[in-house]
């Protein structure tokens, strides 16, 4: 009865005056989301679905997220905060299947490349010095690097698949003389990587100019100096490059043998006109 | 006796449907068979079959007495050499698209070897640098012939050589090939849906039936 009595207490101490006016902030921001449904609808772009599931799960996630960050920002020990990093590139490999649904293996191949890519970045920057050890630190910027990461596995499965596709030819060629899986598909590997590099490298480009990047600001309101603010934000950049590199490095050559098999015959199948 | 290339009783079935059965061939080194029947009956996937890019629901393929899937598919396909139908050039220059099929098998051709095997596919146009992607149809069908040659295989598959081809590249391309059954000591074999350009080069026709006809 004890601890009912005061789960409920903290669950009302968390309504306070702020959270109303953010949920109708919230609210008022859904009528955002329904035009861009509508106009997805319209344009036949195919996403209202995933724009509601994803608002709804998004949301929830992200509040019990920063309910939990509370307690975890406290974590100073290297293997609750790595375990904390592991749970999050479990999910991130996961939302990267959900999006794929359509393609073979995506779990199996991005988990390995997300894990490897984002852990041993944020635990190479833990060991030079770079990042300190505190949930604080680790965990805001293990997620940014994570998502990086999920995002160029997802981008480089879904252009090795599609390449595979709308460029038989080419890879039936490149087999014909003998190539191996990797030296058939390695200019689309090439491309897929730069492509999934562009966004942020553009953000890099137009840094602080253009781009005013959400860590840097949350430090700056959080009361950090400024320069501690940007140069930080420079380190989070090169950490997410190097991680996604990682990623997708070890994820192109994981994905081959969903896409051949030990024949060297292609497996992906022709797309449905 | 065992031929250079033998398939026996090859049957290809996808989705339930027969594309063909108990499909028989024999080729020899210095000879030159075309594979004919109509369109969708399953000539490609044959050549497909034969370097082991695709799996016959039933039946054999020996080469040289072994069967195909004895071979390691890298080794197997450097020694029959399939050029797919529409030749697809890789992205650089006509020496890359060269020395691309060298260089996966760790070999590497002078200057001198590369320019003598686009003389002998007939392409005396002097474009080892040209955008390989930028050359005509029939000319990117001689640099597939050429980049095909420099592995210097066993068996050549060619896949419709000239059926995305105009009267004049399809002269041309023709020409090469007749070079290269002249010239190299190889057996060649040849799909196409034109019956009289097939006679043009084979010493036999192999209908998809399996139904033979001698020249």
């Amino acid at each position: 009865m004890q601890a009912e009595f005061d789960l409920i207490a903290y669950l009302s101490g968390l309504v306070t005056d702020e959270v109303i006016a953010a949920f109708n902030s919230y609210l008022a921001a859904l009528v955002l989301l329904a035009m861009l449904i509508i106009i997805s609808k319209w344009q036949g772009l195919g996403i209202g679905s995933k724009l509601v599931v994803g608002t709804i799960r998004g949301t929830a996630q992200i509040i019990l997220m920063a309910l939990i960050l509370t307690q975890i920002f406290e974590f100073d020990n290297i293997v609750l905060i790595l375990a904390v990093l592991a749970v999050m590139s479990l999910f991130a490999a996961y939302t990267a299947r959900q999006n794929l649904d359509e393609i073979p293996g995506v779990f199996a191949t991005a988990l390995p490349g997300i894990l490897v890519g984002g852990l041993s970045v944020m635990t190479i920057a833990w060991l030079l010095g770079v990042v300190e050890l505190s949930g604080e630190m680790m965990i805001p910027m293990g997620g940014m690097v994570i998502g990086n990461a999920m995002n160029i596995s997802a981008l480089v499965i879904d252009r090795m698949w599609s390449n595979a596709q709308k460029q038989r030819g080419m890879l039936e060629s490149a087999l014909a003389l003998g190539a191996t899986a990797y030296q058939a598909t390695e200019l689309t590997i090439r491309e897929a990587i730069r492509t999934g590099l562009l966004p942020n490298l553009n953000r890099y480009a137009a840094l602080g100019i253009v781009t005013i990047p959400g860590f840097m600001s949350g430090l700056i309101v959080g009361g950090a100096s400024p320069i501690y603010a940007a140069l930080y934000q420079v380190i989070i950049f090169i950490m997410i490059f190097l991680a996604c590199v990682i990623d997708a490095l070890i994820v192109s050559r994981r994905f081959l043998k969903h896409m051949f098999n030990e024949n060297l015959q292609i497996l992906v199948p022709f797309p449905n006109k | 006796m065992t031929h250079l290339l033998e398939l026996r009783n090859i049957s290809m079935k996808f989705n339930d449907t027969v594309l063909f059965a108990g499909f028989d061939l024999d080729l020899e080194i210095n000879e030159t068979v075309g594979i004919t029947g109509p369109s969708g009956s399953g000539k490609s996937t044959i050549l497909r079959i034969v370097v082991n890019l695709l799996t016959p629901t039933t039946g054999t393929v020996l080469f040289k007495g072994v069967s195909i899937t004895e071979y390691e598919p890298r080794e197997l396909r450097r020694k029959m050499i399939l050029v797919p139908q529409e030749a697809s050039m890789f992205p650089g220059t006509v020496r890359d698209n060269l020395q691309w099929g060298l260089s996966i098998h760790k070999l590497h051709a002078s200057e001198g070897k590369l320019e003598s095997a686009l003389e002998e596919v007939n392409l005396n146009c002097d474009c080892l640098d040209d955008i390989a992607g930028n050359l005509s149809g029939g000319e990117k069908q001689r640099v597939a012939l050429a980049r095909a040659l420099l592995l210097e295989p066993e068996v050549l598959l060619l896949d419709e050589p000239t059926s995305a081809l105009d009267e004049k590249s399809t002269l041309m391309v023709e020409s090469a090939i007749g070079s290269i059954i002249a010239e190299r000591k190889i057996g060649v074999l040849i799909v196409t849906h034109n019956p009289a350009q097939a006679k043009r080069f084979t010493d036999r026709l192999v209908k998809i039936t399996g139904e033979q006809e001698g020249k």
